[in-house]
Formats: C-alpha cells, sequence, structure tokens
C-alpha cells in the first residue's frame, strides 16, 4: 500500500513538475524584456508614459500632475520644484515640463522655483498681520528674509492685497516697502514729541533716533506732523535738532557779548553749535560795523581804540603793547592784519616789533645810547686794520666776479692805446701813456688802498653786504639797551630789537669806520710824501757832501787819489744806496726795521723790491765799488728818476758854509774827544779842511797820506809834533798789552798839543 | 570551482535526504518524491529569476529522464535533446546526463552525447551523497557545460540556429 500511494504521489508531483514547468514559462516575462517592450512601445509614440529617475516605474503625465498637486497640498500650498523631483522620484525636467499644466489655473504660481498656491499667500497674509501687530511695523525686507520669497511678490501678492481684508496696517507714504500700525505710528509720535519736548541743546537727530528707537525716514515723516519747539538743520541723516530756546538763548549770549566785548570769536560760536560763525554773525549783528578777521570778529570800537593809542603813543614818543590792547583770542595773523593799515598811515613815525608798535623816537633813543659802543668799535675795527682787510677782500671778490668784464676793460683800452699810438701823437703821448699806465699798475700792485675812487667802490660793495663784517655785534646792542628795555618791562623783545638795531648800528658804524679809514689812509699819503721829500732832501745833503769831498780830495796827487774815492764811495755811496733802499721798500711795501742797513740788508731788499727799483738800485751798487765817480753820479741820477725825485742845484756860497760847518763840527768833535787815534784822525781832517777850505773824508788808514801832504802847508814844529803823534799811536796801537799803558800815559800829554795845534792853525 | 551564480543557485535546491536508488524498492520512492520536490524548486527558481532553461521528464519507474535543455545566445535560442538514466549506484554515482544531437560535434563529450564533466563536479557530487540529486546534477553539471560549450559551438558553426525550435513567444 505503501509503495502504491507513494508512486501515486510520485505520479502526482511529476504531474506537478510538469505543470510548474509549463505554467511559469507561458507567464513569466523577465525585466529587461518589459523594459525593452515599454521603449519600444514609446518609440513607437504607442504610449505616453514618463520614467521615474530610478528606471523602475513609469507615469503618465496626468499621474505626474495629480501628484505634483497633491504633495503642494500636503506642504500647504508651498513647495519646490527641486524638492518636488526628489520626492516624485521624477526628473526635474519633467516636472517642469508639467508644471505650465498646474500654473494655468492661476490658483497656483511658479515664483523663483517654487509652486506657490493662492491659500499660502492667504496663510502668510494672516502671518504678517498678526506679526505686524505685535511688532508695530514691519518691512518687506525683512519678510522677504524671513519667507525667502521676492520682495515684489509680497509686496502687491501679499501685503498690498491683503491690505485691508486681512493685513490692518498703513503703508509708509514715503516708503511703499515698510507697513505700519496705526497703533505704532501714534506711539512713536509720542515718543518723539516727549524727546523733543525735553531737547534743550542741538542735537544731531541720528542721537534722538537711537535713543527713541525707531526709524530715520520715519522720524522724518514724522516730524512735520508734530509741530516740534525747535528746527532741523536739515533732512540728511547727520541733521541737527536745534529747539527754539537754544536759538534764542545763542542768539542772545551772542548780542550780549558782542556789546561788552565788542568782539567775537569764531571758535566760541561754533562752539555754541553755530556752524558758519561769519554769516551768523553778520545775520545777527547785521547794522554794526565789524571787522571779519580769520579767527574772530571785531567791531569798530576796538579799532578807534586801538588808533587812539597808537597817535598817543607816537605824541608821547614811546611804545604800545598792541596786545594789551586788542583782545587775546586775536591771533598773531589777525593783529598784524588789523595793526597793518593803522600803521600804514604812521609808518613814518612807528617801528613793529612782534606785537608793540614803538614809535621811532623812542627807537632813536636807544640807538643814541648805543653809539658810543659804535663809534669805540668801528675805531677799533679801523685801528685793527680788519675794515681794511674785509675791504680788500670784498675788493677782491669783487674782481674775482667780474674778471670778465675786467679782461674786456683792459682789451678795449688797449685798443684804445692801440688806436693813439697809431693816430700819431708823437713822442710826448706816448711818454704821457707811459706814465698813466704806470700809475694804474702801481695802484693794483702795491695793494693799497690809496684812491679816493677805490673807496667809494668799496663803500657802495659794504652797503650790498652790509652783513659782511660785523663791527658792532648784537651782544653789544643787547648790553646797551637791556637795562633801559628792562625798566620798561620790554626785555622779551631786547633781541628782536637788538637785531633791528644791530643792522642800523652796523651801517653806521661802517661809515664811520669808512671815515675813518679814509682819514687814516689820508695821514698815510702825507707821510708818504713826507718819506719822498725828506728821502730826497737827505740823498741831496748826501750827494752834495760827496762832491764836496770829491773837490777835497781832487787836491790829493792823482796816484793816491783812488784810495780816497773807494772810501768815499764806499762811506757814502753806500749811505745813498741805503737811502734808495729805504725809500723804494717802502714803496714796494716791504718792512725797513732799521735805520742804518748793512751791506747785506741792502742786497737782500734790492733783491725783493719790483723789477723797476731794482734794475738801477742794483747798477748803483756796483758802482760803489767801482770807484768810478762818474759811473757813480749816473747811476745816482738814474735812481733818482725812477724815484720821481731830483737833484737839488748846488749852491757854491751854500758849499762855503757847509765847509765851515764841517770844520767847526770836526773841531767840536775834537774838544770833546779823548781816545788818542781818533784824535789824530780829526786834528788831520780838521788842519786839512782849515789849511785847504775844502772838506776831506778819509779813513785812519789814509792819516800818514793826509800828513806827508799837509808838510808843505804846516809850521815846522806843528808837523814833528804831528808826526812825532802819529807814530806814538801807531806804537800804540801795535804795541803789547803791557806797553800799551805807559805809551797812552805819553799820548795823553800830546793830546792837548795837538788840540792846540788846531786851533793854532785856524789863526793863521 | 564553480562560479558565484551557480553557488547561489545550487543553494536554494532543497537537499535531499534518502539515500537510495532504484533498485532499493523500499526507498526509491521516497528518494524519488525528494528528486521531484528538489526538481520543482529548482524550476520555480529559475522561472522567478527568468531563468529557465529545460524541460524534464521521466518514465513512471523515474530511472529513464528525457526532455529539452536550451541555450539563448544572441537573442537567439538553442535548443537541444537530452535524456540520461539514473545508474544503478545511483545516488553514489552521478547520472550520465546526454545530449545525442551534439554527440560528436566537441571534444567535451563521450560517446553517446555524454556530456564530459568537470574535474570538479565527481569530487563535489561524491562529497555530497545522498545530498544531490538531479536537479544538483542539472544545475551543477549541465547548466555550466552549456555555458561554456554552446557558444563556442555556435561560433564554430557546429550548430545553427534552427527557425523551427522558436515555439516560444
Amino acid at each position: 500500500m505503501a509503495p502504491s500511494t507513494d508512486w501515486d504521489e510520485i505520479k502526482r508531483l511529476a504531474a506537478d513538475f510538469q505543470k510548474a514547468q509549463l505554467s511559469s514559462t507561458a507567464q513569466r516575462l523577465s525585466e529587461r524584456n518589459c523594459i525593452e517592450i515599454v521603449s519600444k512601445l514609446i518609440e513607437l509614440k504607442l504610449i505616453d508614459v514618463i520614467f521615474t529617475t530610478d528606471g523602475k516605474e513609469y507615469l503618465t503625465p496626468q499621474q505626474l500632475v495629480r501628484e505634483i498637486k497633491d504633495e503642494l497640498y500636503v506642504r500647504g500650498g508651498r513647495v519646490n520644484t527641486v524638492d518636488l523631483a526628489k520626492e516624485l522620484n521624477v526628473d526635474l525636467n519633467q516636472i517642469n515640463m508639467n508644471i505650465s499644466e498646474i500654473i494655468k489655473g492661476k490658483e497656483v504660481q511658479l515664483v523663483s522655483g517654487y509652486l506657490i498656491a493662492h491659500y499660502y499667500l492667504e496663510k502668510i497674509a494672516r502671518e504678517i498681520n498678526e506679526k505686524l501687530q505685535l511688532q508695530g511695523q514691519i518691512s518687506v525686507g525683512d519678510l522677504t528674509l524671513q519667507y525667502d520669497l521676492p520682495a515684489d511678490l509680497l509686496q502687491h501678492g501679499v501685503l498690498e492685497r491683503y491690505m485691508g481684508k486681512i493685513i490692518r496696517a498703513k503703508q509708509d507714504p514715503s516708503d511703499p516697502r515698510i507697513f505700519y500700525t496705526e497703533e505704532y505710528i501714534m506711539r512713536t509720535k509720542a515718543k518723539i514729541r516727549g524727546a523733543l519736548m525735553g531737547l534743550l541743546k542741538p542735537t544731531p537727530v541720528s542721537l534722538i533716533i537711537s535713543h527713541c528707537n525707531i526709524a530715520e525716514r520715519l522720524f522724518m515723516y514724522l516730524f512735520d506732523q508734530l509741530n516740534a519747539p525747535g528746527v532741523l538743520t536739515g533732512r540728511q541723516s547727520g541733521a541737527q535738532y536745534v529747539p527754539s530756546c537754544y536759538t534764542k538763548s545763542q542768539n542772545e549770549w551772542v548780542i550780549n557779548f558782542y556789546k561788552q566785548n565788542n568782539y567775537l570769536e569764531y571758535d566760541a560760536l561754533t562752539r555754541l553749535g553755530i556752524s558758519d560763525p561769519k554769516g551768523y554773525v553778520k545775520r545777527v549783528l547785521a547794522n554794526e560795523d565789524m571787522n571779519f578777521l580769520s579767527s574772530c570778529v571785531i567791531g569798530s570800537q576796538i579799532n578807534q581804540q586801538l588808533e587812539t593809542a597808537l597817535e598817543e603813543c607816537i605824541s608821547s614818543k614811546s611804545y604800545l603793547d598792541v596786545l594789551s590792547l586788542l583782545p587775546s583770542v586775536l591771533s598773531d595773523e589777525d593783529i598784524d592784519n588789523l595793526l597793518e593799515p593803522l600803521l600804514k598811515k604812521n609808518s613814518r613815525q612807528t617801528i613793529l616789533f612782534d606785537k608793540t608798535v614803538f614809535s621811532n623816537n623812542f627807537i632813536e633813543n636807544l640807538k643814541q645810547a648805543c653809539m658810543p659802543i659804535t663809534q669805540k668799535n668801528a675805531e677799533a675795527v679801523v685801528k685793527s686794520g680788519k675794515y681794511q682787510q674785509f675791504y680788500l677782500e670784498k675788493q677782491l671778490a669783487k674782481s674775482d666776479g667780474q674778471q670778465m668784464v675786467q679782461v674786456d676793460h683792459k682789451a678795449e683800452r688797449r685798443e684804445e692805446r692801440r688806436k693813439k699810438a697809431s693816430s700819431g701823437k708823437g713822442g710826448g703821448g706816448t711818454q704821457g701813456r707811459e706814465t698813466k699806465t704806470k700809475a694804474v699798475k702801481k695802484h693794483l700792485r702795491s695793494k693799497q688802498v690809496t684812491h679816493d675812487s677805490d673807496t667809494d667802490d668799496a663803500s657802495s660793495i659794504a652797503k650790498k653786504a652790509p652783513s659782511n663784517l660785523e663791527i658792532i655785534c648784537i651782544e653789544d646792542v643787547e648790553n646797551c639797551i637791556k637795562e633801559q628795555l628792562e625798566n620798561e618791562g620790554l626785555d622779551d623783545l631786547l633781541t628782536q630789537i637788538s637785531e633791528y638795531l644791530q643792522g642800523h648800528l652796523n651801517q653806521t658804524a661802517l661809515t664811520i669806520a669808512k671815515e675813518l679809514a679814509e682819514k687814516l689812509l689820508q695821514d698815510a699819503n702825507q707821510n708818504r710824501k713826507q718819506t719822498h721829500s725828506s728821502a730826497q732832501d737827505r740823498i741831496n745833503v748826501l750827494v752834495n757832501d760827496i762832491k764836496l769831498y770829491e773837490k777835497g780830495l781832487k787836491l790829493f796827487p792823482s796816484d793816491q787819489q783812488p784810495q780816497f774815492v773807494k772810501y768815499l764811495l764806499k762811506s757814502f755811496g753806500g749811505d745813498i744806496l741805503s737811502e734808495f733802499c729805504k725809500y723804494a721798500a717802502n714803496q714796494c711795501n716791504l718792512s725797513v726795521q732799521v735805520d742804518i742797513l748793512s751791506v747785506e740788508q741792502r742786497n737782500k731788499i734790492i733783491n725783493d723790491l719790483s723789477e723797476e727799483y731794482k734794475k738801477p738800485l742794483k747798477n748803483l751798487n756796483s758802482t760803489i765799488s767801482e770807484q768810478n765817480m762818474e759811473q757813480f753820479y749816473q747811476a745816482v741820477d738814474i735812481c733818482l728818476t725812477e724815484c720821481g725825485m731830483i737833484l737839488k742845484k748846488v749852491d757854491k756860497k751854500k758849499d762855503k758854509l757847509l765847509v765851515q760847518n764841517h770844520r767847526e763840527k770836526l773841531i767840536y768833535e775834537l774838544e770833546n774827544c779823548e781816545e788818542p787815534a781818533l784824535i789824530l784822525h780829526l786834528v788831520v781832517l780838521a788842519l786839512f779842511t782849515i789849511l785847504n777850505q775844502n772838506m776831506l773824508h778819509a779813513s785812519g788808514r789814509q792819516v800818514p797820506i793826509i800828513i806827508t801832504f799837509l808838510k808843505s802847508q804846516l809850521k815846522e814844529e806843528h808837523f814833528e809834533q804831528l808826526q812825532k803823534y802819529h807814530e806814538l799811536v801807531t806804537k800804540y796801537l801795535t804795541a803789547q798789552e803791557d806797553e800799551k799803558g805807559a805809551i797812552e800815559e805819553k799820548l795823553k800829554e800830546d793830546m792837548s798839543l795837538m788840540k792846540n795845534i788846531v786851533i793854532e792853525v785856524k789863526k793863521y | 570551482m564553480v562560479d558565484e551564480g551557480t553557488r547561489k543557485t545550487l543553494s536554494s535546491i532543497p537537499l535531499l535526504k534518502t539515500k537510495a536508488g532504484p533498485r532499493d524498492k523500499e526507498l526509491w520512492p521516497t528518494r524519488l518524491k525528494e528528486e521531484y520536490q528538489a526538481l520543482i524548486k529548482y524550476v520555480q527558481n529559475n522561472k522567478e529569476a527568468d531563468n529557465d532553461w529545460f524541460r524534464l521528464e521521466s518514465d513512471k519507474t523515474g530511472t529513464k529522464w528525457f526532455g529539452k535543455c536550451w541555450y539563448v545566445h544572441n537573442l537567439l535560442k538553442y535548443e537541444f535533446d537530452l535524456e540520461f538514466d539514473i545508474p544503478v549506484t545511483y545516488p553514489t554515482t552521478a547520472p550520465e546526463l546526454a545530449l545525442p544531437s551534439l554527440d560528436g560535434k566537441t571534444a567535451k563529450m563521450y560517446r553517446g552525447g555524454k556530456i564530459c564533466l568537470t574535474d570538479h563536479f565527481k569530487p563535489l557530487w561524491a562529497r555530497n551523497v545522498p545530498k544531490f540529486g538531479i536537479a544538483h546534477a542539472m544545475a551543477l553539471g549541465l547548466g555550466p557545460w552549456l555555458a561554456v560549450e554552446v557558444p563556442e559551438l555556435i561560433e564554430r558553426g557546429v550548430v545553427k540556429y534552427q527557425e523551427k525550435s522558436d515555439e516560444a513567444k
């Protein structure tokens, strides 16, 4: 049984198996086949369906529209298309394509990607109304942010549409985007009124607004309806509210202050809150005569005061401190401006230092006080040579600056000279010109200030740059006037006044110095002239002496003459040369300290001399050792012409007188002489002079020659005495030290004898 | 050893419990019942997966099985006759599936159209005696074989598409 049931069962199972195999094959259609089929159908335009994004479902457009509508309703009337696409699992494009279907009905609109149904807007309107009642005011801008909807839609689609229906509010007339409730406006008005009533001083609108916590625009709008006790300075945000009580008190203050003080400071006005002080003052004090300065306004009264004080100051020869008369608020510039017209009227009589007006007389007095020191300093400067130096430097600087001009000048002069030469005026003309050029040269070379024209030049330069030489310094001036100013309490102006005075005083000092220098120069010139004539005189005397001595020595035999000539030239010739040297050195600005020049000194000077002197003097120097009188005279002549001197004619009578003088001098010297050798010398010379009526110049060495020469003219005994004495002297001079005493004794015994000879011979 | 798809299919086929061959008069029907149930389940699974690929029926004793199997290649359905006997040593020995129409057309075949199964099949089967049945042999043996061999045969031109076999829709 069991097997049979088993087999039945197997049969059934087999049947089941077959059934399973067959049935399923008939029905089953695979997914991909389905997709293929549908896409084929779509391709053939047989059906119109939409894929879902995952591609697993198809929708008809009608279904989509319905679903969108449902979704919109579920979401309260507002839905984003993108959200829709996600929610419905449909491509956004498909949704967008089908939205037009939905929008057609006017009940739903598409706003920036949102589908919005009319009942949503109504809902918003209700919400807004609630909010508005709560806040009092509301702006479209805030709503835009809150609802994330375009302002335009909110403005027209919601607020304006439902105004009066759902929303109970007023639109701000100046800004349609803001809405208020009636109560809010009333409240705000009250707030503003309270604030404005309470204000006593000008207040920026912004401050009021921030205090009352309202919108500026609303403030401006409501302000006009308030009849506030004051005015606004403007409609901009920077405007101020000025209470009328404040304006009134301001005006009062200004008028009172002006009446009291006769001036108004801009700063003070600004502090009172007046933005345009000048205009304000003009407006408020329209009928006053006022002077507008940079920092304040001044009434005519102050001006008049100042004027009177100034006149008084001038008439009383004192000074006036302007600051004490003017309000302290005036700036320096203002004071200057104020003083300018006044001082212009009196400019001759006043000087302004800092802010103090001085009458000229006062200053003049101060100046007088400084005159002594000025004089002193000027003298000192001239004496020390500083002025001359300064002057010279000035001139040098000038010549440097005008070198070009000078060259031109020179060229011109040369041209002129050539013209003159070519015109052939003759020898005389040439000579004249030469002397002229020489003169010019001399002045340039000598660097000495000798000509008036030069001094003029210098002074003009000094005027050009007076500060170059400060004869009197500021400190000096200060010291002089310090006391006087301190007495007046003006020591703070000391430096200024001193500077001013110093300039003037320095000018004066320069003038004084100039005068002094000129005077000094004139003196020097006179001196020079004197040196010139005295040198000329001395040379004349010397030359004359030489001539006389020459005459004397001519008495000697000619073979003995050269010795004398040599000695004569060496001594007197040397003297003449020295004289020339000294003069020339003076001319060339070489200093000669000693009076008597040695040979070396002479040579040195000659070498240092300028060319024009050097040559003739050198010549002269050489003739001195030549023993030739003629040559010597010629050289002397040349030297004299070179030095601009002349040799005076020799007066014969005078010659005799000279010889006589010489003789007396010799005798006088003899009488006073104690030295044995010198006595012999003098005796011999005196005897020669007496006997021959001629002077003789000889050295001690030539004494024996003269004695022999005198032999024929003397008495025998005199001659012998002379001879003896001469021998003794010779012996004395050559003797040893121990023998000298004895010989000297002897000589002294004979001394009077010798002197007697002269006296006796004189009596011949 | 077997690809993922096959393994999955395999796991969804119910396992058999009775170890009995056709000779065991007592237990064979039980075994056969289990075979049928497994097959039904397998076919159902295949249908669900739109992977129906054979028709099979047996004689009364359940020792001789025949039917058709097909393979779709390039949207064309290639159909082959299928037959096999249950060996006496079954279930220890796996049934030898044969496609007589392909006899001599491919190297992977013994004489008489019996398909050469993979090296893995036999040890797998041996390990799973008596749990594996005909359904498993189909899924594990013929299925993969067809997948590998038919495209190649078609490519070689050995097998040609026949119009008559389009009795499926």
